[in-house]
């Protein structure tokens, strides 16, 4: 109980973070109802913590819920960095392509 | 001067010599004073040098060396086709690229650029392991070079007795189908398989290295597999 209480408040704490990421315009409408989401289901997984635990045994895992949601958790993680790097490389280019433009300039 | 005239029977080639500079202070003025002679144009890329560098180059004042300066350091592959691209722009049919350091012998590059003009190749690069000793340390010759002959075998159907070596000479049309994208070391693979792909004719060329310092190292090759890996999977 005092697990899923901490989580929740984490959760509640990373709500309050984007909704004032939101009202400050740093983030797009796409990005934020993404991360809402995200944080809503995450939420949802903490407070009906046994029906999920019951729902993966049922579905045939092994593990617990909170354990499921970890190895999810880091596979999503892969695939950001994944993303992330892949944008990076992209950026490089641009990067290289204007520095290459004001050189040829002079 | 080489008699390219006399070289090629149908018209005057225009011939320019690409070199990357980074931190190149000691011995810019020396390698460029080498090769000026040989060619029509030495196109000096500085990478953003964090010595004296641009200052050596700035003293140097001649209309046949032509200066570039990157705003930011990029890598030797994008200095090489800062190089290129300003060549195709002047209209060069032959461009060799050359290192700044004086590892090369500038009294190679008619070597280099004959087969382009006599044989019709498109593409010329130098080779350490066609007769001609190169003082080559022994980890290099024998551990690192040996492996990044096997990768570029394999993943890039590189078939060179000597993949890794900077020391090249393309025709224009050549230098048209191989845009450089890797901009750091990882470059001499991307040309190399560039022309396998495109089916350029390629030819080696015996030609000396002089080793003052180690140069590359394993982990260097290390980056230059990972490098192309991302570059590849960007597209």
């Amino acid at each position: 109980m005092i697990q899923q209480i901490i989580a929740g408040l984490v959760i509640v704490f990373f709500l309050l973070k984007l909704l004032k990421q939101w009202k400050k315009k740093t983030i797009s409408l796409n990005e934020f109802v993404f991360w809402l989401l995200f944080w809503i289901f995450a939420l949802l997984i903490v407070i009906f913590i046994k029906q999920v635990d019951k729902i993966v045994i049922g579905l045939g895992f092994s593990s617990s819920a909170i354990n499921l949601a970890f190895y999810i958790a880091v596979l999503f993680l892969f695939y950001l960095i994944f993303k992330m790097r892949l944008k990076i490389v992209k950026i490089e280019k641009n990067i290289t392509d204007l520095a290459r433009k004001i050189s040829l300039k002079d | 001067m080489l008699d390219f005239k006399k070289i090629n029977k149908n018209k005057t080639m225009k011939i320019a010599c690409v070199i990357p500079a980074y931190n190149e202070e000691e011995k810019i003025s020396q390698t460029i004073e080498q090769v000026k002679n040989l060619v029509d144009l030495v196109v000096v890329v500085d990478d953003n040098s964090q010595d004296r560098t641009r200052e050596v180059l700035n003293k140097i004042q001649e209309e046949k060396i032509k200066k570039i300066y990157h705003p930011i350091n990029l890598g030797q592959g994008a200095a090489l086709q800062t190089g290129n691209e300003y060549c195709l722009r002047q209209n060069f049919d032959i461009i060799v690229h050359f290192d700044a350091d004086g590892q090369f012998l500038a009294s190679d590059i008619k070597k280099m650029i004959e087969p382009l003009i006599e044989e019709s190749y498109d593409l010329v690069i130098g080779s350490r392991f066609m007769g001609i000793e190169s003082n080559i340390p022994k980890f290099k010759k024998k551990i690192i070079m040996p492996i990044a002959k096997i990768f570029n075998n394999i993943f890039f159907g590189i078939k060179t007795s000597d993949p890794q070596n900077g020391f090249r000479a393309m025709t224009k049309e050549a230098i048209l189908k191989i845009k450089i994208e890797n901009d750091r070391m990882a470059h001499c693979t991307e040309i190399l398989a560039k022309a396998f792909k495109y089916k350029l004719k390629i030819k080696e060329v015996p030609i000396k290295v002089i080793y003052h310092e180690f140069g590359q190292k394993f982990s260097g090759g290390l980056k230059i597999i990972k490098d192309l890996f991302l570059k590849k999977i960007s597209g």
